[in-house]
């Protein structure tokens, strides 16, 4: 068949072919001239580190030596025969598991709290707020005092209980749920605020019918408020796991990772990995264990989220 | 078709300007006019840091062909990040202040200036004025890389005060078995079991725990390892300082880990080591009586050398030549002195150290003379904390013994084994 032949054929079936006209094209080129700063950017600043961490992930390489050594999945076998790895993977599991569960649970209890017509609530919403614009490492520097055994703060609360003074931030069983309690602490807020406005916009002629029913406050909350809310839990339940994956900074300022490794997480590992000790490669390895794990959860929750989201 | 050329040419310069080598490649051409402009990377904070700007705002006015712009640029830890993402972007600073271990790193991929062919250009025996065991630490592979700047060795600081009220005498103990006891003696705990006052702290930070422990193996007459690359972790002086700092910690219970001078100057513990570079801060903050004294000895008296050298990353013939000039200066016998007296570094050269200003200033602070004094018994640090991963592995070795109590044996075995894998790994 010829290609004019193709072309009566297609046209008689109606496939028209798309001819561009003039302004088709300047239009396309407007397009193009739009679009193209903001692909190239995302290119230079995204795509390309993404592909090249990908690559680099087969090499060693310490950033300053002219040669790449290529050594295939060498990387990743290192990393499984690592107990270290596996020990951050499990700390930064532990660490987003609780962080997101703990802190979501106290936002909704605030959030509910501070829905009703309590005196001073935007005062309260303020206060629960401010850590949430409060720079990360000044959060870190100051509960590392807090957390001092010999003049912290919470030395002094502890006292009453009978509880000793004990070093947190020196401390292999502690460490960890220090970290935790200051990223609960420094994220309560978002969490709240978004609560706050998933109640807000929960109908209240639901809650007038179910009145009329005469449910209990219990039911109210079961079987009303919290499917109802169940968008905002998902949403903060996706960020929040995200979030707490890629804890750093208050891991780095806090404990740097120790004591022996007990508080470490993947991404303070990664850093200590690629800026510390020169292994470029390894760390970018990390990156990529990282990425999938991240992938993983964030795929599981979206299939689980079938069951339990209403929209 | 206008406009089309118009959007392409805008194009092809958005890609020119962003690609930024070929933009580079085009001004190395281009011979300089006028002064040469070289930027020198410093570290450290406070008095430290200002007396570097201060040499460096001195240098500047005494010349007229050179220009040296002090950037800084953060801990040593930071340094070397920068610089690390400066080289794998072709873009690096003329002079950087590294701290010593970290010279072997850089100068083992070839990416620091051998400065061999500048020192034959000198006057013979231009290298004769600086002290020995400090200029040491600038060779890797025979050659030279760096000059000694901002030397430190590390020293007991004691609370003067809380040895008079324990009923010792005011001064820093002698040996280690001294240091124990002294240590028993400070301690005081309150009927209900809180500790109020310790003997010691042991610094197990990444930075300078490894020094500090280093100085006590010296003491026992070991070492740590040596040029080579042997490690003697599992050697009885090394294990017995091993043992004897643990037992402080969990059966005497007279000491604790402690990674922050605060500990000191709030009085909760009685003992603590700290760099030279520390005594001025210490001296001024404190409101009890400090004692800056030798490392405790043993069977003898050496500590390991640490502080900072000056290499020359630079990549243009030009800013080579002005940077060497600059680097000259600052290692030179009037800004040794100066920073010497400054900082309480100190000074790397014979000259330096006879300095009339230098020699008044000891006079009038004795208690200053100290790190002086202790420069008679040094030795560089041990080969293995140039390995990338080497103080962490040393920090985690201090780790076990004083926080998780683990058996020194088993400890010292393992560290001796991740050095290892860490040597051969980028040594081999």
């Amino acid at each position: 068949m010829s290609k004019r032949q193709l072309k009566t054929a297609l046209r008689q079936e109606g496939v028209v072919p798309i001819r561009m006209t003039r302004r088709a094209k300047r239009d396309m080129f407007a397009f193009l001239g739009f679009t193209f700063p903001n692909f190239f950017l995302l290119g230079v600043f995204v795509f390309w580190p993404i592909l090249y961490s990908l690559y680099l992930s087969f090499f060693k390489w310490n950033m300053i030596a002219p040669k790449k050594t290529f050594i295939g999945l060498d990387n990743f076998q290192t990393m499984f025969n690592d107990p270290v790895f596996w020990l951050v993977t499990k700390n930064t599991l532990i660490l987003a598991f609780f962080t997101v569960v703990v802190k979501m649970a106290i936002a909704l209890g605030l959030a509910l709290a501070l829905n009703k017509n309590v005196k001073g609530r935007s005062v309260y919403r303020a206060i629960i707020f401010s850590p949430t614009f409060t720079t990360s490492v000044a959060v870190a520097m100051v509960w590392g005092w807090i957390f001092n055994p010999n003049f912290g703060l919470l030395r002094v609360f502890m006292r009453p209980f009978g509880i000793p003074p004990l070093d947190w931030l020196e401390s292999v069983t502690h460490s960890l749920p220090a970290v935790i309690i200051v990223l609960i602490w420094s994220g309560i807020g978002y969490d709240m605020v978004l609560f706050l406005a998933g109640l807000k916009n929960i109908s209240l002629e639901i809650y007038d019918a179910a009145l009329v029913d005469g449910v209990s406050p219990w039911q109210n909350f079961w079987y009303i408020t919290f499917p109802l809310l169940s968008p905002t839990t998902f949403f903060l339940t996706i960020t929040g796991f995200i979030g707490a994956l890629k804890a750093f900074d208050i891991v780095a300022i806090m404990t740097d990772g120790g004591p022996l490794n007990t508080s470490n997480v993947i991404v303070h590992f990664l850093y200590q990995n690629a800026f510390q000790w020169f292994k470029t490669g390894y760390a970018s390895a990390l990156a990529l264990i990282l990425f999938v794990i991240i992938m993983a959860i964030t795929l599981v929750q979206n299939r689980l989220s079938r069951r339990w989201v209403h929209y | 078709m206008k406009r089309r050329s118009l959007v392409l040419i805008l194009l092809l310069a958005v890609i020119l300007l962003a690609n930024g080598s070929l933009w580079a490649a085009a001004q190395a051409e281009v011979k300089p006019t006028g002064p040469v402009k070289i930027v020198y990377w410093r570290s450290l904070t406070g008095v430290a840091g200002e007396s570097q700007d201060e040499v460096v705002k001195r240098f500047n006015e005494s010349r007229s062909d050179i220009i040296v712009e002090s950037q800084f640029q953060g801990a040593y830890a930071e340094i070397l990040q920068k610089l690390q993402a400066a080289l794998a972007a072709g873009d690096v600073p003329d002079l950087v202040l590294l701290d010593s271990p970290h010279l072997q790193i850089f100068a083992k991929d070839g990416v620091l200036v051998n400065l061999d062919d500048f020192v034959k250009k000198e006057k013979a025996g231009f290298l004769n004025d600086y002290i020995p065991g400090l200029l040491a630490d600038g060779y890797y592979d025979d050659s030279l890389f760096a000059l000694p700047v901002l030397r430190s060795t590390p020293l007991l600081y004691v609370n003067g005060d809380m040895l008079a009220a324990a009923g010792l005498p005011r001064r820093a103990p002698k040996t280690w078995d001294e240091f124990r006891e002294f240590s028993k003696q400070l301690t005081k705990y309150n009927a209900a079991g809180e500790a109020e006052q310790l003997g010691a702290g042991f610094t197990t930070t990444v930075t300078s725990g490894h020094w500090y422990f280093q100085g006590a193996v010296y003491a026992y007459g070991g070492l740590v390892s040596d040029e080579d690359f042997n490690i003697y972790l599992s050697s009885p002086e090394a294990l017995a300082v091993a043992t004897l700092w643990q037992d402080m910690v969990f059966k005497d219970k007279t000491a604790i880990p402690s990674n922050s001078h605060d500990d000191f100057l709030n009085k909760k513990v009685g003992m603590v080591f700290g760099s030279t570079g520390s005594m001025g801060n210490l001296l001024s903050r404190a409101d009890f009586e400090v004692i800056p004294a030798f490392m405790p000895g043993q069977k003898q008296n050496l500590v390991p050398v640490g502080g900072s050298v000056l290499a020359m990353p630079s990549t243009d013939k030009n800013r080579q030549w002005a940077a060497w000039e600059f680097m000259k200066y600052m290692t030179g016998t009037d800004a040794q002195a100066y920073l010497a007296e400054m900082t309480g570094y100190m000074p790397n050269s014979t000259s330096a150290r006879n300095h009339p200003d230098l020699a008044a200033y000891y006079n009038a602070n004795p208690v200053r003379k100290v790190a002086l004094d202790q420069l008679a018994y040094v030795r560089p640090q041990a080969s293995v904390i140039s390995l990338p991963k080497g103080t962490e592995i040393l920090r985690q070795m201090l780790e076990k013994l004083l926080i998780a109590n683990m058996d020194p044996k088993q400890v010292m075995a393992e560290t001796t084994a991740d050095l290892q894998k860490e040597y051969n790994e980028n040594f081999k």
